[in-house]
């Protein structure tokens, strides 16, 4: 009895064992893939379905659902609850530095609100990002970087879908010298010092659909904020058009060893009140943010352990580690505040709009902002740097969308639009003779993201496979008119210094695409389904 | 004969509503836009989601100031093109060949399919044409010859070494060398060796050639040697084409604008800022200075001695080919090129828009998410507001308190506002819509069938049905809802319409069911493009069917209302 | 029931239906919405951080304790700060809802000025060519949704004849402080044309028709055939008779579109760019701005019950056959 049930248990599990192969094809989980809504973003909506499309032929059970915003980013960043993704990362300057774009493949970002929610995790990887952030020397750091990329390819945990060109326009008949900035399109702080007027208005006028949530340097959240703000506050180096570090308020920046800097200020600065720049305020400015609940600069605030004056015009930087953004990002981010007028300010985030203080030392002066309708500033006669400014001061009006900009624009009503065209709008603009249509690469990217914790996509092969299966040429082809490029590494091609181009590259091909899959165990049920 | 009283109540205001002219004009046009919403998968000309895209052998004329479309040379996309002398070759997609003879352009029969991507031709009318799957055609007078490919490369690039010998390229970073003579191909290893695709060869003027792929990659191969070594042209870039003057001005065109240029043969590679970042797909210079380049989109660009200016192309077909002789300047394509806001024409009634999708066919479909919101909403209301008007009108007291109360918080709602942040609050989808157009609206119905009921419910016969002992639902739906039908008509009638409209209102913030098609989603992709301020044929349609229909709707209602209020039918 | 019983009565309905409407909103907004500093994320911030703005909005605290905060502020008309203005929310939302009522009240007035007499007049004339016509042009007007109305508009007088201004409420950068001063100038004025013109074609149908329709049964009444036999002339038994009478639910109905004028027509703001509460509101709910979302909502919402109180009493007052129930 006892033994026949042993024996029956064992044919059974012989059985089982004979089975298993076929019985382990099982479907492959449908996919969800998460994108903007139409009205946010009509190019990453519609290429949602173009990639739908391709991978429903690959026998993937695919739906597309675009959600708000916000909510797409809840689900994305807080709750890393989602399939796939197409979300984008704009480009900033101070994104020109790999640090940032890399970090987002960091496991160690991995935690549930962070940077890399698609879960990446490579001990090289990291290893490597360790590395070239303590990395001094710019061509070793380089190496690293492009070995980050190379390393990471392969594996496709995020797609760079695309790198969209800004289209922007200026009116050549009121001013010229007009020299877009790579991620910064017209609107960034060289163009107003740069500018020179050809009509009788020496007044240079932008336009735009945003405007800054705030002009509180200690509260402000917004790229538009501080796009403003970094027109009359002065930073200690300033990035050039071309993206080199350039001292500014500094006349030198001196690296005594690894996690010590010096720094000296030109002499005979003021504040737009009188008041000399000092040391005494460059230090009180560190540590007003460091201690302060805004939060905004803390990324670039992390490696700066201590802040010490050690003279009247030079301080020095303790570092806790080794940080090779530091000279660049964060000496070039953060503004100068004047001590005397915040130091009494317990909680500068509170400040209601009326209280805000506007006193810098930047090459303009605050001059006033109505909510919602009119910002302006005038130039700065007593600033260093007043000499090679040719406009009188920079006005921006603030429009309600991107139609009344463009209006504006071609009544001649503003004379720079700070933010991009509609594509309609391009031709248009290129018809007038009187505007000059600016096409400038961007470097930020829109990108699709697998959930590498989640089946089908934590296989590594369905990952290249369904990377195969985008049609990226297409939609820049369709989606933008051709003016962007198909995205390879997260460090974008026109950041020329620091892109890899010899990585891998995943060109449209479905039958690359089939045989990946295949190579891996899967195959397609009578119904053409995907299956393993 | 005898009809149940709530047919008999619903015929009866049928034969008002045909004494009414505005009220036939009505129900006509509703039933049309409800024949097309039901029939609109065979009424539309195109799938109205598809990006309508057309390939073409298209020829692009210089003209005083602009690129002038010409006659197309045949369906079918033109990659390459070559003249000497007398003698003009343009090669395309499956076989395509066209020969120039006697100024008219001819189709020239060769013994292959595949793609064919560029061509090389010899003073004496000879000609090597390469294609994909190892093509590689000869041809000597009119007779071609097909030579055997080592492997079935994609190759993409030809040019003569010398009169018995041509460089081939290809997108496997292969570099074969072709021997008229002996008619065999001898592989020549590359510098590279990663499988990088090399895109185009031209000769140089010492004697050397000069190929340029993708990533920048650059290999020149030098005859006397026969070998091939890696050059550095100063871009990582994926690098389309090169033209090569015989003095040794040369042009390189890439992805993203990319432009470098060589005056003369010893002088170093440049690269030239381009006006616009798309991608060039050819280039063409001659040693006196003058060069052109066209890409993507009708990107032609002509060097003006100092900077490159865009000339103005009649059409944004995706340029391949240039062919240049004298003062006689063409440029050739096209790959498949999107059909964007095309005016109204027959292929396309009612225009196409910004990517290039059927918008006749768009407007036909748009007719069923109107009808279906329009019609499930009103029901949904109608159903609401006259079971909560008949319950709170006939019961009183605390059930009609409660009721009450609830229609008068709704009240306070602001429509608009409310339905917005429905939507956005559960994420826009067809019943999500249909709820918020219908969750606030019952307040109305319900307010009026209870003031009716009020009256009613003190009527003899009710009265009467009470004392014959039957029960409250069946005085409920029975005795009084046959009563109030004229006016749960006339509602059902208003709220079609205002569901039409509050649906294409929602539709047009973007707020509509995801990737539907709708009246009110047509328009809102218009505004969202920006360009329908010129393309008046995409937002003129959407707004007159919703107008249209909306308006037979409310010449429905307005019958209706006079079946409902008797006193007017007595003034009418 | 007494005059003065019932209004006490009809005034704490109303309030309690605005605190019903508040607390749906409270925690609708607060369940249903994601995450406020959501967006910061982009910004490069991390989860502390982001637990810090979290903090300083007030939402670290325990729902229940935010959802009295609220209401107590509310009850003194503070609405706190709006997250993504940082600035007060009482301040940004009456000036929004300014802008929203005057272009809305200076369409309401046109169509209410040209609606009633001519349906007036319709109903003179009723059966006649003039009647259809007068009915089918204000009926239309009703069907064609504001947006399209108003995107054709741009691009007839906009864009084609370029002659009126299609976005915003002035040309800027101006010179102006206080409201009225921005309010009333000639290049408002100019910039309020399109959509006041669009609004009042709408809302033109209402009046026009419940005029000619409640004129008509007036005909009906005794007074009228009196007139009649005493000899009046059609024209003032029409306007000094039969209108006055007729008056009544035009003036309940013009409350009744006042109240809902505050929630604005968000398609008109959008499309020509007003700076009005309808989006406002959209914003703030898409940005998750919980405060200012929250102040527009119930300063609509308030407004609308306050006008709907309003005709209850005006009713009571005029029409003395509707008893205090």
């Amino acid at each position: 009895m006892k033994s026949s049930h042993l024996l029956a248990c064992t044919a059974i599990t012989a059985m089982l064992g004979a089975t298993a192969p076929a019985m382990a094809q099982e479907r492959v989980p449908p996919v969800e893939i998460y994108t903007t809504t139409e009205s946010y973003d009509p190019i990453r909506y519609e290429g949602a379905f173009i990639i739908a499309d391709a991978w429903r032929e690959l026998g993937l059970d695919v739906t597309v659902s675009p959600l708000e915003f916000r909510t797409l980013l809840d689900r994305f960043y807080s709750e890393q609850d989602f399939d796939t993704t197409i979300l984008g990362w704009s480009g900033r300057v101070d994104r020109l530095d790999p640090q940032f774009f890399l970090g987002t493949l960091d496991s160690r970002q991995g935690a549930m609100g962070a940077n890399n929610p698609g879960g990446y995790d490579n001990p090289d990887y990291d290893a490597l990002y360790d590395a070239q952030s303590r990395e001094f020397d710019v061509e070793a750091r380089r190496d690293i970087v492009h070995e980050m990329q190379e390393l990471y390819m392969p594996d496709v945990p995020v797609v760079v879908l695309f790198h969209r060109d800004e289209v922007v326009a200026y009116n050549n008949t009121t001013f010229t010298n007009m020299n877009a900035m790579a991620g910064e399109g017209l609107y960034s702080e060289w163009v107003p010092l740069e500018a020179e007027p050809v009509g009788d208005r020496a007044t240079l006028r932008i336009g735009g659909p945003q405007e800054p949530d705030n002009v509180n340097p200690l509260a402000s959240t917004s790229v538009w904020g501080w796009k403003w703000m970094r027109l009359y506050y002065d930073r200690l180096v300033r990035l050039t058009p071309d993206v080199e570090p350039q001292p500014w308020a500094a006349t030198s920046v001196d690296a005594v060893d690894d996690v010590t800097i010096d720094v000296t200020l030109r002499e005979g600065m003021l504040f737009h009140d009188g008041e000399p720049v000092t040391a005494e305020d460059v230090a009180f400015t560190f540590d007003y943010y460091m201690n302060s609940e805004y939060s905004y600069f803390n990324a670039y605030l992390a490696p700066v352990e201590s802040v010490e004056v050690t003279g009247d015009l030079t301080v020095r930087f303790n570092l806790s580690e080794p940080s090779a953004p530091f000279a660049t990002i964060t000496l070039s981010q953060i503004p100068i505040l004047p001590k005397h007028i915040w130091e009494g300010i317990e909680n500068p985030e509170d400040l209601t709009p009326d209280q805000i203080p506007t006193v810098g030392s930047g090459p303009f002066v605050y001059d006033r902002y109505d909510r919602g309708e009119f910002m302006s500033l005038t130039t700065n006669s007593d600033h260093f740097y007043a000499d090679n400014i040719s406009v009188d001061g920079v006005e921006f009006v603030i429009y309600a969308d991107a139609e009344g900009v463009f209006t504006a624009l071609q009544t001649g009503q503003i004379d720079m639009t700070a933010w991009r065209m509609e594509p309609g709008q391009i031709p248009l603009a290129e018809g007038n003779d009187d505007l000059t249509v600016v096409s400038v690469p961007d470097f930020g990217y829109f990108h699709m993201t697998f959930n590498t914790r989640r089946a089908p996509f934590d296989d590594v092969a369905v990952r290249r496979a369904l990377t195969y299966a985008m049609d990226r040429e297409r939609m820049v082809n369709v989606l933008l008119d051709g003016r962007g490029e198909v995205g390879t590494t997260v460090v974008a091609p026109v950041n020329a210094y620091w892109h890899n181009p010899f990585v891998e590259r995943f060109e449209f091909d479905m039958d690359a695409a089939r045989s990946e899959l295949e190579g891996a165990g899967y195959s397609w049920d009578s119904e053409g389904r995907l299956v393993r | 004969m005898t009809m149940p009283p709530f047919l008999r109540a619903a015929a009866g205001p049928l034969k008002l509503m045909l004494q009414d002219r505005l009220a036939v004009i009505g129900l006509c046009v509703l039933s049309f836009i409800i024949v097309m919403a039901l029939f609109a998968p065979f009424l539309s000309t195109h799938n109205p989601r598809h990006i309508n895209e057309i390939e073409d052998g298209s020829v692009l004329t210089r003209g005083a100031d602009v690129w002038e479309l010409s006659e197309s040379l045949g369906p079918l996309a033109l990659n390459d093109a070559e003249s000497m002398g007398a003698v003009a070759l343009v090669v395309g997609r499956q076989g395509t060949v066209w020969s120039r003879e006697g100024g008219e352009w001819v189709r020239v029969d060769v013994p292959v399919e595949a793609d064919l991507n560029a061509v090389a031709l010899q003073p004496d009318g000879r000609a090597l044409v390469v294609g994909a799957g190892g093509t590689v055609l000869q041809r000597t007078g009119t007779d071609w010859r097909i030579i055997d490919a080592p492997t079935p490369a994609n190759l993409q690039g030809v040019a003569w070494i010398d009169a018995a010998a041509a460089l081939i390229v290809g997108a496997g970073e292969e570099i074969w060398r072709f021997d008229t003579a002996t008619g065999t191909i001898e592989e020549i290893a590359s510098p590279v060796g990663r499988g990088f695709a090399l895109r185009s060869v031209g000769l140089d003027s010492d004697g050397t050639l000069l190929a340029v792929g993708e990533r920048g990659l650059a290999v020149r191969y030098d005859p006397a040697t026969n070998e091939a070594a890696l050059e550095r042209l100063g871009s990582s870039r994926d690098l389309n084409h090169i033209h090569i003057a015989p003095g040794g001005a040369a042009l390189v065109t890439g992805e993203r604008g990319t432009l470098l240029r060589r005056d003369t043969p010893d002088a170093q590679w440049v690269t030239d800022p381009a006006p616009d970042t798309r991608a060039l797909r050819t280039g063409w210079i001659d040693d006196a200075g003058r060069a052109v380049a066209a890409g993507r989109n009708g990107i032609i660009m002509e060097w003006d001695g100092a900077a490159w200016q865009i000339v103005p192309t009649e059409s944004e077909r995706h340029l391949r080919a240039l062919l240049i002789e004298g003062d006689s300047w063409l440029a050739l394509g096209s790959d498949r090129f999107v059909t964007r806001l095309a005016p109204p024409s027959r292929e396309h009634w009612f225009g196409t828009d910004h990517l290039g999708r059927d918008l006749f066919s768009q407007n036909v479909h748009g007719s069923r998410i109107a009808l279906l919101v329009g019609f499930l909403g009103a029901a949904l209301v109608v159903l609401i507001g006259t079971n909560v008007g008949l319950i709170a009108g006939y019961y009183r007291g605390r059930t009609e308190t409660i009721l009450m109360r609830t229609v008068d918080v709704m009240y306070g709602i602001p429509f608009e506002p409310f339905a917005l942040i429905l939507v956005l609050l559960f994420q826009p989808s067809l019943l999500i819509v249909i709820l918020a157009v219908s969750l606030l609206t019952w307040r109305t119905v319900a307010r009026l069938i209870r003031s009716q009921v009020l009256s009613l419910r003190e009527r003899p016969f009710v009265k009467a049905a009470r004392v014959a002992g039957a029960s409250d639902l069946r005085i409920m739906y029975l005795h009084i809802f046959p009563n109030v039908m004229p006016l749960v008509f006339l509602e059902l009638a208003i709220i079609v319409g205002v569901s039409i409209i509050a649906e294409a209102t929602l539709s047009f913030l973007g707020l509509g069911p995801p990737h539907s098609i709708s009246w009110g989603g047509i328009l809102h992709d218009a505004r969202l493009s920006g360009a329908w301020r010129t393309a008046w044929w995409w937002n003129l349609p959407p707004g007159i069917f919703i107008m249209t229909t909306v308006l037979s709707v409310f010449f429905i209602s307005r019958s209706l209302e006079v079946v409902a209020n008797p006193r007017l039918r007595a003034r009418q | 029931m007494s005059r003065r019983s019932y209004l006490i009565k009809r005034v704490l309905q109303a309030i309690f239906s605005l605190w019903i409407i508040a607390t749906i909103l409270f925690f609708l907004f607060r369940m249903g919405l994601p995450d406020p500093t959501a967006a910061l994320i982009t910004e490069g911030l991390n989860p502390e951080q982001r637990a810090a703005v979290r903090a300083q909005f007030g939402l670290e605290e325990p729902l229940w304790r935010q959802y009295v905060l609220f209401l107590t502020n509310a009850v003194q008309g503070e609405f706190g700060t709006s997250f993504s203005y940082r600035a007060p929310v009482s301040e940004i939302v009456w000036e929004r809802l300014a802008n929203t009522m005057i272009l809305m009240l200076a369409a309401i007035v046109i169509a209410y000025a040209i609606g009633v007499p001519l349906g007036a007049w319709l109903s003179w004339r009723r059966g006649s060519r003039v009647d259809t016509a007068g009915i089918f042009f204000g009926l239309m007007f009703r069907s064609a949704p504001m947006f399209w109305t108003g995107m054709i508009a741009i691009l007839v007088f906009g864009v084609m004849l370029s002659i009126l201004p299609t976005s915003g409420m002035r040309t800027l950068p101006y010179d102006a402080t206080g409201f009225w001063d921005k309010v009333l100038t000639l290049d408002f004025l100019w910039h309020a044309i399109l959509p006041v013109m669009i609004v009042a074609l709408y809302y033109l149908g209402s009046p026009l028709l419940i005029m000619r329709n409640t004129m008509l049964e007036v005909y009906g009444e005794d007074f009228i055939e009196m007139a009649r036999a005493k000899g009046l002339r059609e024209r003032d038994i029409l306007y000094k008779h039969a209108a006055r009478n007729a008056l009544l639910p035009v003036v309940t109905q013009l409350a009744v579109t006042i109240g809902l004028a505050a929630g604005g027509q968000v398609v008109v703001e959008v499309v020509f760019s007003w700076p009005g509460l309808g989006r406002e509101i959209l914003n703030a709910v898409r940005t998750s701005d919980f405060p200012l979302a929250q102040a527009s909502f119930l300063i609509m919402a308030a407004f609308v019950i306050t006008l709907n109180l309003f005709v209850d009493i005006l009713y009571t007052t005029l029409d003395p056959r509707v008893s205090f129930r």
